[in-house]
């Protein structure tokens, strides 16, 4: 101890006497002048780092202007030169005396991925150091794909992340998988982390509009973002606690460079968007026809033609294609610019946006605004200060709820406008469907947000390599929703007018105490961490309206004019998380690792014994190839590392108070309404974590000298102690109560590959990556081996999100009524119907007794591959992502396949049983609109998409500088531009939320956009 | 300079250690039942939740849609609509529902949520010290609790036989406490009858205040344990209990049978307990006006999802002079927006159809008439029949309940009935009197597993066998709790 107290000293004196030095000897300084250029290109490089060798002070390096071009000032003679720049190797020049001389540095292109420096929780690691399974996103091929927020983007982009659209709607969310899902009930998404502050993406809504909720993350713009990190194993996100079971994203946004010069970059650009495919339906002749065979078979005395005559039927065409009507082209548009620079004490990044984005569905979009300002500043030697701070408003009108539905679902007999040119109210059969394209056109359906996310840190090194950080933060959130459905449409037609309004209230601040030591005893290096945070979290949500108005003029804004006053609601609630977290990094030569990480939560949300959980996590790696016995095979294989760590992580997502017996409100009416209350759940003060025990192996290897990188990783994570509202007798008087009960299994392999196929002139690099992920329940509470959730079951030794239904057998056939009538679940069976299996062999088939398995909404394997080539100015880059094995329940196929006549139907019906068409595969037409959930409707959800094709080109430097600038960059991108699927529904990329047991649904789901962007970015 | 410094570290290292946020949970916008049921108002809000679930807040609740589709489609009079789309339904409507079917398994979890809060609301309202409520309004409020706890259980016995009896709230989520037993019918039933009889204390209808309308009474208890009594075959103590609500001169019949479905007599004299509902007025209306009204006349946004049995013979049996028939059912309509007339393919259900609410019938302000005075008159009239045959007296209750409707009296068209005629006859005229009041699956299954399955028949149910006068109890809850058996009829 007392040793290193030494140390300490020593090197403090010695700093001291290095800067009195360096004072007095600098005006004794000469200068030299140099060039770094490209040693492929000949290139100039811009913003290349040079300094004097041995000289660790910043202040004496200097960086290249955009010519290349630097000066440097030396003291004394012989000196070394040291160049470097990020994905470059360093480049050393000894310089014997004083010359006048340019002297030109050529630089190499690194491609010694394992040499880069990744973000991981609350620090920084060279990625050769790593113990856990960390991958970094390459934002630049994330930055290509069109999306109004970053996390839509990272589909395929790192293996182990399933990444998919929970709708269409622009500014909508997504529903993001790390290594599969762990939770039943809680939350499944990552943690994210931006610019050190940690947000769980759940949107809270005050429920005065419908539709989807908006992204919580859009208000990041992606053009901010720099560099974005998945930490997916115990060893990286056991030091996130209680929130790291889901995996953790780590977001920095751009910062400015110390001693840089002002850089200025505008990026625009303009593009639109598309549907990929429509549904097939029926033309308004076939719908009539339809329509009159099943009044004729359930009123048999009113005749064959109830609904339309054979003249009129004649007279039909096509009728109205409801798809058509209310699909489009979509423009998007988005502008950027953003300042980046630095003193020798101050840096800064400054950037504005304009983003926007209609959406394909008429009338709905997304636009937002938004500002960040990244400053950091050196106010003593000791001590650095920043701040981070982003604004966005944003806009947007959501497609409101049951309209694309609707626009499926509506016949084509129906119109949208009246004779006398008023709106169709609403379907005019038996199936209640309002007018899809009068809800879109004339109801305000929007959400307007204020966010500020902002964090300030200081940063006080104590002594060397000794720093205390203490960071502050907050994200305050304000929202408003409007909604105003006029008179003069279906919904709004018998109250004359509905306006609401709704408000959230969020913020959540955010202290953080980390405290960072480094130092190495001969062989022996540490790096050290200790901490302690707190967060709370406050929501107030506020919602009121009114109706039946005299005009539908003031919309929303004149709530008072409306005289039936909407009940009002409004509810707070708050959570808080206290923590104590260390971390040790400890390397032996660099070529044994070891990590060893604790954190300790103490969450609100659980029940009081049990509020403190404890998250340990054990890593360590091996880099063989350091070892002598390797040296005859480093030739080929410059590098092997091997890796294992093993940790513990929590999920707190259920939301709050879930431990209390709280009472629910609710009304009875004694000649005035009376308020009632009771009680809402049974309390459970033994409440707590749910926790993940994750074991990971992995291996790290580039062969080639770094041309072919390779990292495959094998986990096991077992989830136990569930949240689970597990099921209760309803004797109870309850359904379920949330308690810890049950696990969860994910396994898979994960590989990637990364190759730079050619690197001379003509550049082509390759990435892939795959990941096999096997999701199993292995317990639930009680005892029980199953339960049945709507459409799916969670069962004992199956994935979550298996689908649970029963199976088509064909079509009962004429001759056969009596043999297999009983399997229709039909009191009389006729010649036509749905044949079904009897999965239970009791003789005859029912709709809840028979059903079983019927596949499983989570995929075999996801992939990602992209290529990029590059050639003079050119660039090309080609993303492909797929998945396989997956199933989707198309919903809106199911619906489109009862031929009752109440509603539009597949284009197929045409095809369906008749007495002269005996199809086996299609039933008959007849009333019963009851949909039977079966293997029809589940099918394969595979595809091969080619997500993103970006070409580009960068003007040459000399014809740049012609016009007064110093970059110019002109480029094409398609997003979602081919898509290999056998999935029939809109888009194959989508799920129904982020339920993982109830993924895999698509009914109604706004479909996701093919795109085309042109854009261009200036630097000056 | 220094002290600044000195100042910004001590500052930096006190902040970064004091705790500022604390880690027990205060909901602010949510009550918590351990600091609840203190106080008179707190006891009174129980007592009203414990009504709530006559009708809960949604459609398809016990008294607002769900015993109509889980109960009474499986009779001779009843059927899933053309737009009834849920496939659990239209398998009661068919007779072809098991124990895993959904509706069947909401009856049973409404009524135990129903008794859970009735329970807590009894307990807790006991507890609850004198100086902290007035004994009359402490004692009125656990009676109305019992008077609920009473006709939940008393429809779950008839609906599934062998249920458990939970009288206490669940404290705590252990086994023993989760795994209830199944109690017999008896056991059952003389609960429902204590309870029934502690409620007969409760104040006169006349003795609440208008802003007490709809509060369960000593008539409301009284009528509720003749028809126990009536179920149970005691018809001594049926005859009885009717004669004594008749006699108190609480309740007669309305003049005009459509007041007994009017906005505007809710709660009349007629009404011994009915469920409330009030339209347009951010309360629930009754659900079932739009269950049962049409979709295809235009302004008007019916669900056509509760429909006639089109092959029952009820519709045809009325007389012409019976008002009852044009209360009950519509076969024209008046569009709203164009004020044509349309005549309905075929009758609708129409009972709670509310004038002041056409085009959004959900907003019907109808009450559903729980108990209503013919009803007791029928009762007595049938107890009567069942102790000595068709007497003078058994006559004239059912004429009264036939008269006021317009229809001729029982006593001049069939003056001299057998027993069992008679009996047929007060079945007929309840089936008449009660449309769509979901009187008519108890009293089939009431009648026995022979006379259910023959009237289904006769009315093209072919499927309906004799296990039909029970519902299996929900395979969920034999899955949960081992300790509960499936009715023999339907392992």
């Amino acid at each position: 101890m007392n040793e290193v107290k030494k140390e300490v000293k020593t090197l403090r004196y010695l700093l001291i006497a290095v800067l009195l030095f360096w004072g007095c000897i600098t005006t004794f300084a000469q200068t030299l002048k140099g060039k770094v250029v490209d040693s492929r290109t000949q290139e100039p490089i811009i913003g290349a780092h040079v300094s004097i060798k041995g000289d660790n002070k910043t202040t004496a390096g200097t960086t290249t202007d955009i010519d290349g071009r630097f000066k440097i000032n030396v003291s004394s003679f012989p000196t070394a030169l040291v160049v470097s720049y990020t994905g470059y190797n360093n480049e050393e020049i000894d310089v014997y005396e004083v010359t006048n001389d340019e002297i030109e540095v050529t630089l190499n292109e690194n491609f010694n991925a394992i040499e880069t420096v990744v973000v991981i929780g609350y620090g920084k690691q060279k990625k050769a150091d790593l113990t856990g399974a960390v991958s970094a996103v390459n934002v630049d091929n994330l930055s290509k794909i069109s999306a109004s927020s970053f996390n839509s983007a990272l589909g395929g982009s790192t293996a182990g992340i399933q990444v998919t659209p929970t709708t269409g709607q622009p500014g909508g969310g997504v529903s993001i998988r790390v290594r599969g899902g762990s939770s039943v009930q809680g939350g499944n998404e990552p943690l994210y982390v931006i610019d050190g502050f940690p947000i769980y993406s759940n949107n809270t809504s005050a429920g005065a509009t419908t539709g989807s909720a908006i992204n919580p993350l859009a208000s990041i713009n992606p053009s901010d973002i720099v560099s974005l990190t998945v930490l997916k194993d115990a060893s990286a996100t056991a030091i996130y606690g209680s929130r790291g079971a889901n995996g953790v994203v780590i977001v920095t946004t751009k910062k400015g460079s110390f001693n840089q010069k002002t850089k200025v970059t505008y990026e625009g650009s303009v593009g639109w968007q598309s549907l990929r495919k429509k549904y097939d339906v029926i033309s308004a002749r076939d719908f009539a026809i339809l329509r009159n065979e099943v009044l004729a078979e359930t009123y048999p005395n009113l005749g064959e033609y109830q609904y339309k005559t054979q003249s009129e039927i004649d007279a039909l065409g096509n009728g109205t294609d409801w798809q058509d009507e209310a699909f489009r082209n979509a423009i998007q548009t988005n502008h950027q610019l953003s300042i980046t620079g630095g003193s020798d004490k101050i840096s800064y990044a400054l950037s504005g946006g304009y983003y926007n984005q209609d959406g394909i569905v008429i009338n709905t979009g997304y636009k937002r605004l938004s500002g960040r300002a990244n400053i950091f500043a050196k106010i003593s030697k000791t001590i650095d200060v920043g701040v981070n701070v982003s604004l966005a408003r944003s806009k947007a009108n959501v497609a409101p709820n049951g309209v694309v539905s609707s626009i499926i679902l509506m016949p084509a007999t129906a119109t949208i406008y009246e004779p006398d040119g008023s709106y169709t109210l609403r379907n005019p059969f038996e199936m209640e469907l309002s007018n899809p394209i009068a809800s879109l056109k004339e109801q305000t359906n929007q959400n307007t947000k204020n966010s500020i996310l902002a964090t300030a840190f200081t940063e006080w090194e104590i002594i060397k390599n000794l720093k205390l950080k203490v960071q502050f933060g907050a994200n305050s959130e304000s929202t408003k929703e409007s909604n105003y459905v006029p008179s003069y449409i279906y919904e709004g037609s018998s109250s004359d007018g509905i306006a609401k309004l709704g408000f959230v209230d969020r913020y959540s601040w955010l202290n953080e105490n980390t405290l960072t030591y480094n130092f190495g005893i001969k062989n022996h290096f540490f790096d050290a961490l200790l901490g302690f945070t707190q967060q709370l979290d406050h929501i107030e949500t506020a919602k009121t309206g009114s109706s039946n108005f005299v005009t539908d003029e003031l919309k929303y804004s004149s709530l008072e004019s409306g005289s039936i006053a909407l009940t009002p609601s409004s509810s707070e609630s708050e959570n808080t998380l206290i923590s104590y977290l260390g971390r040790v990094n400890y390397n032996f030569k660099e070529k044994y690792f070891a990590s060893v990480s604790l954190r300790a939560d103490g969450s609100s949300r659980f029940g009081k014994d049990n509020k403190w959980g404890v998250f340990p996590s054990v890593g360590g790696s091996w880099a063989v190839s350091k070892e002598d016995f390797f040296a005859p095979l480093s030739r080929t294989i410059s590098s092997l590392k091997l890796r294992a760590s093993y940790g513990i992580t929590g999920n707190q997502e259920i939301g709050n108070y879930q431990s209390l017996a709280t009472l629910a409100s609710s009304s009875y009416y004694f000649g005035q309404k009376v308020t009632c209350f009771n009680p809402a759940r049974i309390s459970n003060s033994q409440l707590g974590w749910e926790s993940t025990a994750q074991f990971d192996l992995g291996l790290d290897t580039e062969l080639f000298k770094g041309r072919l990188s390779v990292s495959a990783d094998y986990y096991y994570k077992k989830t136990r102690d569930l949240l689970l509202s597990v099921e209760i007798p309803w004797t109870s008087g309850f359904s379920s109560s949330l308690q810890n009960f049950g696990s969860v299994s994910n396994q898979g392999f994960e590989f990637s590959f990364t190759s730079h196929n050619f690197i001379r002139k003509f550049k082509w690099d390759t990435s892939f990556n795959i990941s096999l992920n096997r999701n199993k329940v292995l317990s639930l509470g009680n005892g029980a081996t199953s339960y049945i959730s709507g459409n799916y079951i969670v069962e004992v030794g199956k994935p979550l999100g298996t689908f649970y239904g029963s199976v088509t057998d064909g079509i009962l056939q004429a001759d056969e009524i009596e043999t297999k009538g009983t399997y229709t679940g039909l009191a009389q069976p006729v010649a036509g119907d749905q044949l079904y299996k009897d999965i239970n062999n009791d003789k005859t088939y029912t709709t809840s007794g028979d059903r079983t398995d019927i596949g499983n909404a989570q995929p075999d394997f996801i992939f990602g591959l992209n290529n990029s080539f590059e050639y003079k100015g050119f660039d090309l880059n080609v993303q492909i992502t797929g998945q396989f094995g997956n199933k989707l329940f198309n919903q809106n196929a199911q619906y489109l396949a009862l031929y009752t006549g109440q509603q539009n139907a597949a284009a197929e019906a045409v095809n369906r049983y008749t007495a002269s068409n005996p199809s086996t595969t299609l039933p008959r037409a007849k009333l019963d609109p009851a949909p039977i959930f079966s293997d029809r409707f589940v099918e394969d959800g595979s595809f091969v998409r080619v997500k993103n094709v970006t070409l580009g080109y960068n003007f040459h430097k000399r014809f740049v500088r012609a016009i007064g600038i110093s970059a110019l960059r002109l480029y094409v991108s398609a997003t979602n531009l081919l898509t290999i699927t056998k999935y029939t529904g809109f888009d194959p990329e989508v799920t129904s939320g982020d339920n993982t047991v109830s993924q895999g649904t698509d009914y109604g789901i706004y479909p996701i956009a093919r795109s085309y962007n042109f854009g261009l970015l200036i630097n000056f | 300079m220094k002290n600044k410094r000195l100042l910004f570290i001590i500052g930096t290292i006190t902040i970064s250690l004091s705790s500022c946020v604390s880690l027990d949970e205060e909901p602010k916008s949510s009550l918590v039942a351990e600091n609840f049921y203190t106080k008179e108002s707190d006891a009174i809000s129980a007592v009203n939740a414990v009504y709530e679930t006559l009708h809960f807040d949604a459609g398809q609740s016990l008294y607002n849609g769900l015993i109509q589709i889980g109960v009474e489609m499986a009779t001779d009079d009843y059927e899933a609509g053309p737009r009834a789309r849920n496939s659990h339904v239209r398998a009661i409507s068919n007779l072809t529902h098991d124990a895993s079917n959904n509706r069947m398994e909401e009856l049973w979890k409404e009524s135990y949520d129903a008794i859970n809060r009735a329970n807590i609301a009894i307990d807790k309202i006991s507890a609850i010290p004198a100086e902290n409520i007035s004994a009359d309004i402490q004692k009125r409020l656990v009676n109305e609790a019992k008077f609920l706890r009473a006709l939940h259980y008393f429809n779950l016995v008839r609906w599934f036989k062998y249920i458990p009896l939970v009288l206490h709230e669940t404290p705590t989520l252990t086994t023993e406490n989760l795994n209830v037993r199944q109690a017999t019918e008896d056991e059952v039933y003389e609960q429902i009858i204590n309870d029934l009889k502690d409620a007969e204390q409760l104040p006169a209808p006349n003795e609440y205040s208008s802003s007490d309308a709809g509060r369960a009474t000593a008539g409301s208890a009284k009528a509720l344990l003749a028809k126990v009594y009536l179920t149970r075959q005691q018809w001594q103590l049926a005859a009885d209990k009717a004669k004594e609500v008749i006699d108190t001169g609480w309740y007669d019949l309305f003049n005009d049978f459509a007041d007994a479905f009017n906005p505007a007599t809710k709660n009349g004299k007629e009404h011994i307990f009915s469920v409330q509902y009030q339209g347009y007025s951010n309360y629930v209306g009754n659900y079932l006006a739009c269950r049962s009204a049409t979709n295809e006349v235009p302004g008007i946004s019916g669900e056509n999802a509760d429909a006639y049995h089109q092959e029952s013979d009820l519709y045809n049996s009325f007389e012409s002079t019976d008002k009852r028939r044009d209360v009950s059912f519509v076969t024209d309509v008046v569009s709203p927006t164009d004020g044509k007339t349309y005549h309905l393919r075929v009758p609708l259900l129409n009972k709670y159809h509310d004038e002041n609410a056409i085009s959004s019938p959900k907003e019907s302000s109808v009450n559903f008439p729980y108990f209503r005075y013919s009803e007791i008159l029928l009762i007595y009239a049938e107890a009567l029949n069942e102790l000595s045959g068709p007497t003078d007296e058994a006559y004239k209750a059912v004429d009264k309940v036939r008269s006021r409707a317009g229809s001729s009296k029982l006593q001049d068209i069939a003056p001299s009935l057998s027993q069992d005629n008679f009996r047929d006859s007060v079945f007929q005229e309840r089936r008449k009197e009660f449309i769509y009041e979901h009187q008519r699956w108890f009293d089939l299954a009431r009648r026995g597993s022979e006379y259910y399955v023959k009237m289904l028949k006769a009315a093209g149910k072919t499927q309906a066998q004799p296990k039909h006068i029970h519902f299996p109890i929900p395979q969920r809850e034999i899955d949960l709790n081992p300790n509960i058996k499936q009715n023999p009829n339907w392992e």
